[in-house]
């Protein structure tokens, strides 16, 4: 085999090949490792034992090697508030640990905390330092629980989930409503008038309620309607009032105010497309689809406090 | 010795090499063209138009599926069976078996593909195939190693050639690793459940995730390498010693790697850190396939000049080191704390999955084409022009993704004057819709490469056919004088 070798110039000297051919001109040099690779690739043998020492690695027994690292993290007790500096062997659930030591132990962060803790609504809105912290808290507890169904600017989905930018407030806009609204949750509700109505007092109801907002002009079927709404037969001004303004107690909403949380009757372009839809919810009511959860059990109640701040700001209400 | 471009169609099995290497590039269109429809999902969500079946959870496996196991595993075959035969000297053993890999695996890809579609899958990465699918490519894969391990044997050389080790440690490595990780308990035809739970789960699929691209996308593609980068330049391998070397090491160091891919999650932080330095340890013998591969072409530099095949082969190896240079990089730990679960992933996927698992692939193709079907290939600026856009999609694409990945990670754990998140998750999102943008553009660029590849390709083998029609029309003229 010796007699196919070949030489040629490769790095200083002359480098023959292993003798080997196949396929007719496939042959290989034996040229030495490169000298380079060679201590890169013991660099990276010796960093890795360095590394198994510092840090857990291998197995032995029913044991493991633990590593020197340490780390040092401080646990706030819950009730009492005190500090203690701890230190323990390097492991992903001690540096969880020192991540929540850190942010507990923040000076500004609880000097603040204990700020807006001890303020009412109305000095933390006089406080541009406390909002700042409110708009600060807020933007992540809301982004990250609310905004899945309010939307990451607090706008809403029509039909689906309220607006939190206007200043509609289905059960109160009054910062301590807000807090109320996210501590127990809400559940909307209006009976499905479909099984109580005839179809023709069906339209002429909804034509009334087009009219409280100038979407239709008063007719005789508005006029129907409104003693069909105001009277014992359909009984609307319960739970929406005589002034058909809503009452916040009962989450009914405001049917004046030209602001439509569930049929987007803006949207629509004739007056019997208008009059259909607000038919069609009519007849269904709501029922079990406009379900806010209770947050008092996920949620401390200072973020709670700091929540309902921040979303009453976003309505841009003083 | 006999020479070997004698005669090849009698001596060699070429009509297999022929049908894998068609069903490459139809893999490489459909599933590439995917990769764009789904990155165009993640810019403009509308277009999944509410359909189940186009949404992204059912096309990223769709995607991925093609372009591994179809494109990339048709052209491992390909390769593997024109390679072993050539450096053996052998015809191809147990042709009728062969035959069946093709239609096994090309029937395989499709079904698990429309399984996808339709929302069966086992909800595994890189191993969604369903248990009935999993049982017919272990069947066709021991019939692979069947043809191949025969074909070695029946050699008329006394070396088994470098190609083969790579081509050989797949073939059983992937055995290995799908039977394991597709243990499973089938609950009916198309559901089954895992034999493991928990976090031994979690670790069975990244053992076999990361040494699917350990085996597949990178020892079997160095094979083809081995093969065709030396044919290419017509020069012998830089170094039979490194061969080895880098070899046995990369072999048994990927094997303990993948627990990487399951840093800061419930896996103990002793696998944790194993995975760590082994990947670490990986780097040097990864980048001696490179240094083999590159310096083979030392003293020919000028090639690279005059050889658009050269360009593509060089530039794939300059990629795989690229790339398994950033693996090990993110392997650490505190690396991957900023870059785990953001697209700095999916780009070092694509930088070696397209630069360097295509990229190489396209030039072996190119080398191959003209003598399978003994045509000099249609046109050799088409394949300047292939180069060239592939070479952009790649860039757009790695270096979208790294503004992608590493600033959605940095934007994730930046904190305010209170110790408070600075940015929500969805702003994260938003900030990210530009580079996908890019991304997408940069798969556009890649797939019109291989549009244009197809296009050379066809006309080459339609002039091929026409020349072989003149000569048989020829040889009816001259049998009907006589």
């Amino acid at each position: 085999m010796s007699d196919k070798t070949a030489n040629t110039q490769q790095s200083s000297g002359t480098v023959q090949t292993t003798g080997h051919a196949w396929d007719g001109d496939l042959q290989e040099y034996n040229n030495p490792l490169p000298r380079w690779w060679l201590w890169c690739f013991y660099g990276t043998i010796v960093f890795s034992i360095l590394y198994w020492f510092v840090y857990p690695s291998w197995p032995v027994g029913d044991t493991w090697i633990k590593g020197t690292g340490t780390v040092d993290y401080t646990v706030v007790d819950k009730g009492t508030g005190k500090e203690q500096a701890k230190e323990y062997r390097w492991n992903t659930r001690s540096l969880l640990l020192e991540d929540l030591g850190a942010a507990a132990t923040d000076p500004q962060r609880k000097a603040m905390l204990a700020k807006v803790e001890a303020a009412d609504y109305d000095q933390i809105v006089k406080d541009p330092k406390m909002m700042e912290f409110v708009r600060s808290v807020g933007k992540g507890l809301f982004g990250d629980n609310c905004a899945a169904c309010h939307g990451r600017g607090g706008q809403g989905v029509v039909g689906l989930y309220p607006n939190l930018t206007d200043d509609d407030w289905l059960w109160g806009g009054k910062m301590a409503k807000i807090n109320e609204t996210l501590m127990q949750g809400r559940k909307g509700f209006m009976p499905a008038f479909g099984p109580v109505l005839k179809p023709e007092q069906l339209d002429d109801v909804a034509e009334y309620v087009l009219t409280l907002s100038n979407e239709a002009q008063p007719s005789e079927a508005s006029a129907r309607g409104k003693e069909i709404f105001q009277g014992q037969v359909g009984g609307c001004y319960y739970c929406h009032g005589a002034d058909a303004k809503g009452l916040p107690s009962q989450g009914s909403a405001n049917l004046t105010d030209k602001i439509w949380a569930i049929v987007n009757i803006p949207a629509l372009k004739t007056p019997q497309e208008k009059q259909a839809a607000l038919k069609t919810f009519i007849s269904n009511g709501v029922n079990n689809t406009r379900v806010m959860p209770a947050w008092k059990d996920r949620l401390s109640s200072t973020d709670i406090k700091l929540l309902a701040v921040y979303v009453h700001q976003l309505s841009g209400v003083k | 010795m006999a020479q070997s471009s004698a005669l090849p169609a009698e001596q060699y099995n070429y009509d297999i090499v022929r049908k894998f290497t068609i069903m490459a590039m139809v893999w490489a269109v459909l599933g590439m063209s995917v990769g764009v429809y789904i990155a165009s999902e993640l810019a403009w969500p509308f277009l999944n138009f509410d359909i189940p079946q186009l949404t992204f959870g059912r096309l990223r496996p769709v995607h991925t599926t093609l372009v591994i196991f179809g494109f990339g595993g048709s052209a491992l075959f390909a390769t593997s069976y024109y390679v072993v035969q050539r450096t053996c000297q052998a015809r191809l053993a147990f042709p009728w078996v062969a035959e069946f890999t093709f239609w096994g695996w090309t029937g395989g890809v499709a079904l698990g593909a429309l399984s996808y579609v339709s929302g069966i899958t086992q909800g595994r990465e890189y191993a969604e195939f369903e248990w009935p699918l999993d049982i017919a490519i272990t069947l066709v894969w021991v019939s692979y190693f069947a043809v191949y391990v025969e074909t070695i044997r029946r050699r008329s050389q006394p070396h088994i050639y470098v190609a083969n080790w790579f081509y050989l440690a797949f073939i059983v490595a992937v055995a290995l690793l799908h039977i394991f990780n597709n243990l499973a308990v089938p609950i009916s035809l198309t559901k089954s459940y895992s034999l493991f739970s928990g976090v031994q789960d979690a670790m069975t699929q990244w053992w076999y995730g990361h040494n699917a691209v350990g085996f597949f996308l990178t020892a079997a593609f160095l094979g083809m390498m081995y093969y065709f980068v030396p044919k290419q330049a017509g020069r012998p391998v830089y170094s039979y010693r490194l061969s080895i070397i880098h070899f046995w090491a990369l072999i048994f160091l990927y094997m303990w790697a993948g627990g990487h891919h399951l840093h800061w999650t419930s896996l103990p932080d002793w696998v944790s850190t194993l995975a760590a330095t082994f990947s670490i340890i990986l780097l040097m013998p990864s980048w001696g396939g490179m240094i083999n591969g590159i310096m083979t072409l030392s003293g020919a530099w000028d090639k690279l000049r005059s050889d658009p095949i050269m360009l593509f082969l060089i530039t794939s190896l300059s990629f795989y080191g690229m790339s398994t240079f950033e693996g090990p990089l993110m392997s650490l730990k505190s690396v991957n704390a900023l870059s785990h679960y953001t697209d700095w992933t999916i780009g070092h996927v694509h930088s070696g999955a397209l630069g360097w698992v295509a990229l190489v692939s396209f030039g072996s193709f190119y080398h191959l084409i003209p003598r399978l079907w003994e045509k000099k290939m249609y046109s050799q600026t088409l394949i300047y022009v292939h180069f060239w856009l592939a070479t952009i999609g790649i860039v757009l694409y790695i270096t979208s993704m790294w503004v992608a990945g590493i600033g959605q990670g940095l934007m994730l754990r930046s904190f305010d004057d209170y110790g408070n998140l600075a940015y929500t998750f969805i702003e994260t999102v938003e900030f990210m819709h530009t580079p996908y943008v890019w991304r997408a553009l940069g798969g556009a660029f890649f797939v019109s490469g291989v549009l244009v590849m197809v296009y050379n390709m066809a006309m080459t083998l339609r002039a091929a056919r026409r020349e072989q029609a003149d000569v048989e029309a020829k040889l009816a003229a001259k049998l009907a004088k006589a």
